[in-house]
């Protein structure tokens, strides 16, 4: 009679196979949380010694229907053991105490850039529109012009615009609000996912984007509203520019690493840094849904002025507070 | 020689006819390499369509449940807000919720036998699905939109420059071995085809489990006439379901095995299975041992073990 020395070792191991599939089979089913605390410490216990079977079966056994199960068996295994351990709001939560903060203070660099393109283009707009108020229509789209344009006199921009009376609560919180989210969020999103093209678009959009602001600038400070203009805009800007200039520097930071992957391979290096600038990304969205709230909502609740400024410089100081602290103690 | 081994299990699905799915080898944290079988494009797409749907499906009920909240008012802008805000906020949570709650799987991937991993064999980190998922809305959900909106502004030739190149990122799949979209370039993810496999009875015990001993046996030299391939190729056969067809194929392998090796006797039909079967154990036996000596054999082509002296 022949006892092969493969079936010997499949006979020994067998049970403890049988038991992982079993255990993996309802993990796959009714995810990780199904498993009780020492099913969970089985389950990893159990997957290291299927794997050291696979090694083993794969040196000394010959039965590819043994040598297909343990390899897909392991493979399954793993992905149980080495899966995400945290749901979709748990790790929003560790992501926005630590690791988006983390990721914005790497990219002080890419922030400056764009952060310098977005100055170059304010000025740029700044200075065509005040040389030659026809400009404005050509720089800034009727979408987002709204009506305001070289022929809008300065009562119609203090009481249709700086100073409008508040539409209520529906108007503004859930459709204005959330109109301008969406947008401003979409534009963001764009110009990370530019990076792509080795940033050139990304670093357009935002000079553009200045631009934009730039003329709104000049056409009000045409009509003496400049300091108005700027509280008016400040409320929410520092929050929406803020996000802009994120998702921008995320972008230019694939760019980068696209060009310069340095000593890794060029997939190795996106995975390793894309990581982090989507995370980036991903976390100004979330300012943008802030920047939205504030614009539709409490910017024409504060009417006035220097109420607008102290609202813009205490979310300033927020921001700075929050990028500079959050998750430091774990640094 | 695990390399070895692989190859030939890949030859023998690849004579069985098993799909052409490209295979990609990573390795565990515990050093074992794990090969993986990349999933296509079309399972990909189909998957993604399914998730589409239920995305759909979703907002509609969401949707259901807020609409007597607007017939009331009849504020039909505030309805369609609350509508693009759900899809946004819906969207952007499906992906992520269900690929961390089932470690890399939607409901799509799901019925599709796919899954999310970590490309260079880690953990499936939170950050990598967020970044491959937000990814997907510079993929996808833009490049719709962006299409949606054409024609509204005059700036419909920057609008089609934008849309074409949009349009080449998703293309992307199209153009790498793994099928990665730009968001699993970002995130260091591939998704891979899970098939569940069970495990089958140890065929060099049927014979035993049978309760008999093996009634034929071979010598060393008409053992050493075929390797490691031609035994799975047995092994495959042998464990194909009874019927006519496999009957005639077995016996057409009997024929061609006897003839290898110099057997004189005729195997009568009813015999076949069980002359196979005690081939395929002595076979193994003797590949095994000769593997264990480091004598690998991969096929009846690669040169023949020195023969041991009796």
């Amino acid at each position: 009679m022949i006892t092969l020395r493969s079936a010997e070792f499949r006979r020994a191991r067998e049970h403890a196979w049988l038991r992982l599939d079993e255990m993996v089979s309802l993990a796959e089913r009714k995810g990780i949380g199904a498993l009780s605390a020492d099913e969970a410490q089985e389950i990893a216990r159990l997957y290291r010694s299927a794997s050291s079977s696979l090694s083993v079966a794969r040196n000394i056994a010959l039965d590819r229907n043994l040598i297909l199960y343990l390899e897909n068996l392991t493979l399954r295994a793993y992905l149980v053991v080495y899966g995400p351990r945290i749901g979709a709001l748990q790790s929003l939560a560790v992501f926005f105490t630590g690791g988006f903060p983390k990721a914005v203070r790497k990219l002080v660099k890419h922030l400056a850039i764009v952060s310098a393109a977005m100055l170059i283009g304010l000025a740029a707009g700044y200075a065509l529109v005040s040389a030659d108020a026809e400009n404005f229509s050509s720089l800034v789209p009727g979408s987002l012009a709204g009506g305001r344009g070289v022929n809008s006199t300065r009562e119609e921009l203090l009481s249709d615009e700086l100073f409008a009376e508040w539409p209520g609560f529906v108007d503004t919180f859930v459709v204005f609000a959330n109109s301008l989210f969406r947008h401003n969020a979409i534009v963001g999103v764009f110009s990370f996912g530019l990076g792509f093209a080795l940033g050139v678009p990304t670093l357009l959009l935002v000079v553009y984007n200045g631009a934009v602001l730039g003329a709104f600038m000049a056409l009000h400070a045409a009509k003496g509203l400049a300091v108005d203009f700027v509280g008016w805009i400040a409320i929410h800007g520092v929050t929406e520019i803020l996000a802009i200039l994120l998702c921008a520097a995320a972008g230019l930071s694939i760019a980068e690493t696209v060009i310069f992957p340095g000593d890794l391979s060029r997939p190795a290096s996106l995975a390793l840094r894309g990581r982090e600038a989507a995370g980036v990304a991903a976390g100004a969205v979330a300012l943008f849904f802030i920047a939205g709230f504030i614009e539709g909502g409490f910017r024409q609740l504060i009417a006035s002025t220097p109420g607008r400024y102290a609202f813009a410089l205490a979310t300033a100081a927020l921001w700075a507070l929050y990028f500079t602290r959050a998750g430091a103690s774990d640094d | 020689m695990t390399d070895r081994a692989a190859s030939h299990i890949d030859r023998v699905s690849e004579l069985f006819g098993g799909t052409k799915r490209k295979r990609r080898v990573i390795e565990s944290p515990e050093g074992v390499a794990l090969t993986v079988g990349v999933a296509t494009r079309g399972e990909r797409l189909y998957a993604f369509l399914i998730d589409i749907l239920l995305m759909f499906v979703i907002i509609f009920c969401l949707y259901a449940l807020f609409i007597p909240l607007f017939f009331s008012r009849a504020d039909i802008p505030v309805g369609m807000t609350l509508i693009l805000f759900l899809v946004f906020i819906v969207r952007n949570l499906y992906f992520l919720h269900f690929e961390l709650a089932w470690q890399g799987r939607t409901p799509g991937k799901r019925i599709c036998g796919l899954r999310v991993i970590n490309r260079y064999g880690g953990e499936l980190s939170p950050s990598a699905v967020i970044a491959r998922n937000l990814t997907r809305e510079v993929e996808f959900f833009l490049p719709v939109s962006l299409f949606l909106s054409l024609g509204d502004h005059a700036g419909a030739a920057a609008s089609l420059a934008a849309l074409g190149w949009v349009l080449a990122i998703a293309a992307l799949p199209l153009f790498n071995r793994d099928n990665l979209r730009a968001g699993d370039l970002i995130g260091g993810t591939m998704v891979i085809s899970t098939p569940r496999r069970a495990l089958s009875g140890d065929l060099s015990l049927t014979a035993q489990d049978a309760g008999r001993e093996a009634v034929h046996s071979f010598t060393r030299e008409q053992l050493a006439v075929y390797g490691a391939f031609e035994l799975q190729v047995l092994e495959e056969l042998l464990r194909s379901p009874p019927n006519r067809d496999s009957d005639r194929v077995l016996s057409g392998a009997c024929d061609k095995i006897r003839l290898k090796i110099g057997w004189a006797d005729e195997i009568p039909p009813g015999e076949v299975r069980r002359f196979l079967s005690d081939f395929y154990a002595a076979e193994r036996d003797e590949l095994e041992r000769g593997q264990l000596f480091g004598r690998i054999r991969a096929d009846k082509t690669a040169a023949p073990p020195t023969q041991p002296r009796n």
